[in-house]
């Protein structure tokens, strides 16, 4: 069923892109094939492959090897996202230690470490990969509002 | 003559202290990166390349920093397979067959040692394989013009496509993906923004290591949320750590096998050391004789997936260096790494800069014996490391691959981009449909579009100059039995008879 619909949405998104890629040619052609046939050939097969999915009879399906979701999973999986998401949002604005305190507390918190632990090995991981990378390895990372403090 | 000579060169490479300290930092990082769960080759190496660039490591260096890692996690994956059951990497889950009942058994000294011997056998008979065939091919694909390039990448697809088991079909759509992605950002030749949606971000194309990382570290991340495995405990490795030499002769013809299998199919553009180490197990448990004892603890079945992962490794780098096309997602990343450095892989490289080519040959070599003698004494160290917790261990590897995305272009851009192609690649996960195939259809879109358009471009858009020489010829025989296979395969199964060989 996942299949189908997965099918379905493929078809979709491929009938869309290539509305946009039917679009695109070059005002100067030097050459025979343009900028949009090759990305075309490609929908044209995703699409192909999406149909024969859609509308394939139903056989015996072979074993999935991914566990289904429950809900108690797919709720620790949308606030791991937001979680992310989050730290990709504040990475620049609060600068990279503080982030990545929230985010190391946070994530340890949500793989099922207690409060003192994701506390302490949060603070531990974040400040000590900060120096890893910034002065071991040299890797420039944003300071934000700890920019200040130098000097 | 030349090969030996040449061999020389790379060992004078190979061998300077710099990147002797090199491969020795890699074979290190890259056992520990094997033998966590969650975290395999591919995501070891894509993280290494902006720390490489930043760095400022010659490429040479880089290189041999990649492939040590790379060697590592064969090496590493086992350890976890043996002690906890659980594979540190996919290519290890054959591992786990035989190697946990040996560890239950008291027997997990002799079981790590003996898998070390033989993934070592395995690097070596490969890397023999690379020496000997790798310049071969190469003078050979001189003659490849962009047509037979073209339809070389179509090959290269339709055998990650045949050869993946039992959903051809979703990993062809998976590559698809890839290869379409790869048309995103600015058309070189006409200047043309594809997809890009308006966005600044996306003119120049998807980074590969927001992709590589994204599809990899992101979705492993959210994989893991799901499956906290505790209560599993390590067996403890005790008692006598070496094997003996009777033990070490009775797998010998069994390592030799192996290792030409995994040579063979690592070459093999999309199999790759996953499928290699379960053809070797596979065809060893056929060999031998009634009263084996594969399954409850078989030395036999724990050195073939070990020697055969170990020698695809290597194997894959032979089309990775001659033709400039990846035979796994690992070699796809460091050919990407390579294309960060403006080298272009393919047959030229063997002229025009062979101390790159034969000192990343010779490096196989030393990491090889730097593996084996770091990994039998030092196999108590690599245990401890499994007993750190997921909760630690999980928020380190974000904040790493978050570092990793934004040491390349230092933007955020990058890195909700990453997120995104995660949740996506997530998705695709979990409907069965192999990331590593959407890995290699990105790279190798590029220049299969670069190829197919240099090649019309050539004839004037006449389409007849895909198949008009011999070599286009056999490669598209090639190509359609590669697709024929998996219709035979799902044809054969129909039949009754088939269902008692198997069983």
């Amino acid at each position: 069923m996942h299949d189908r619909i997965f099918a379905g949405s493929n078809l979709l998104i491929c009938t869309v892109l290539a509305v946009l890629a039917w679009g695109y040619h070059a005002p100067f052609a030097y050459e025979p094939v343009g900028p949009r046939a090759f990305p075309l050939l490609l929908l044209l097969l995703i699409a192909g492959a999406a149909l024969y999915q859609l509308f394939k009879p139903l056989g015996h399906a072979p074993a999935k090897e991914e566990p289904g979701l429950d809900r108690h999973v797919s709720r620790k999986i949308s606030l791991c996202i937001a979680a992310m998401l989050a730290y990709a949002a504040v990475f620049e604005v609060l600068g990279f230690i503080p982030s990545s305190v929230l985010f190391a507390v946070a994530m340890a918190r949500l793989y099922g470490a207690s409060g003192l632990q994701s506390g302490v090995g949060g603070a531990l991981i974040a400040v000590g990969l900060y120096l890893l990378f910034d002065y071991g390895l040299d890797v420039p990372l944003p300071l934000g509002m700890l920019a200040s403090l130098e000097n | 003559m030349d090969t030996l000579h040449y061999l020389g060169i790379g060992f004078g490479v190979a061998l300077s202290p710099y990147n002797l300290l090199t491969a020795f930092c890699g074979a290190l990082i890259g056992t520990v990166v094997g033998l966590l769960p969650g975290l395999g080759p591919v995501n070891g190496v894509a993280l290494l390349i902006p720390i490489a660039f930043a760095l400022g490591l010659p490429p040479e260096t880089a290189l041999i920093l990649l492939a040590a890692v790379y060697l590592g996690c064969e090496y590493g994956g086992r350890i976890s397979s043996i002690l906890l059951n659980i594979p540190g990497e996919a290519s290890a889950v054959m591992t786990t067959l035989d190697g946990y009942p040996l560890a239950r058994q008291g027997k997990a000294g002799v079981a790590l040692s003996l898998s070390a011997w033989s993934s070592f056998i395995g690097g070596t008979i490969a890397t023999l394989g690379v020496v000997l065939f790798a310049p071969l091919l190469a003078t050979w694909a001189v003659a490849f013009g962009p047509a037979e390039y073209f339809v070389l990448m179509v090959f290269a697809i339709t055998c990650l496509a045949g050869m993946a088991d039992n959903k051809p079909l979703k990993t062809a759509v998976a590559a698809l993906i890839g290869l379409f992605l790869s048309c995103v950002g600015i058309d070189a030749n006409s200047g043309v923004y594809r997809f890009t949606f308006g966005s600044l971000g996306l003119a120049d194309g998807i980074q590969f290591v927001v992709l590589v990382l994204g599809l990899f570290s992101v979705s492993e991340i959210l994989v893991l949320l799901e499956r906290t495995h505790h209560g599993q405990k390590a067996v403890k490795a005790s008692g006598r750590m070496l094997f003996n030499f009777k033990e070490g002769t009775s797998v010998f013809a069994t390592n030799m096998r192996s290792g030409v299998v995994g040579f063979v199919l690592g070459v093999l553009p999309g199999a790759g050391a996953t499928l290699a180490s379960a053809v070797a197990y596979m065809s060893e448990k056929r060999m031998a004789h009634k009263d084996n004892r594969f399954g409850k603890g078989d030395l036999r079945g724990l050195a073939a997936p070990e020697t055969a992962n170990s020698a695809a490794a290597c194997g894959a780098m032979v089309p990775m260096l001659t033709l400039g096309v990846p035979g796994s997602g690992t070699t796809a990343v460091m050919l990407g790494a390579l294309t960060l450095y403006n080298i272009t892989p393919g047959p030229m490289l063997f002229q025009s800069q062979p101390d790159i080519v034969w000192g990343l040959i010779a490096s196989l070599f030393v990491a090889n014996v730097m593996l084996i003698v770091m990994n039998v004494p030092m196999v108590r160290v690599f245990t401890r490391i499994l007993a750190v917790p997921t909760w630690a261990l999980v928020p380190a590897i974000a904040i790493i691959t978050s570092i990793g995305v934004y040491a390349v272009h230092s933007t955020t851009f990058d890195l909700f981009l990453m997120i995104g192609i995660g949740i996506c690649g997530y998705a695709l996960r979990k409907l069965d449909f192999s990331l590593s195939a959407v890995l290699l259809g990105f790279i190798l879109g590029g220049m299969m579009e670069e190829n197919l358009r240099r090649a019309l471009s050539l004839s004037n858009g006449e389409l007849g100059i895909l198949w008009g020489s011999p070599i286009t010829l056999v490669v598209w025989a090639l190509v359609a039995l590669m697709i024929a296979l998996p219709v035979i395969r799902a044809w054969r199964a129909r039949k009754p008879s088939a269902v008692q060989v198997a069983g």
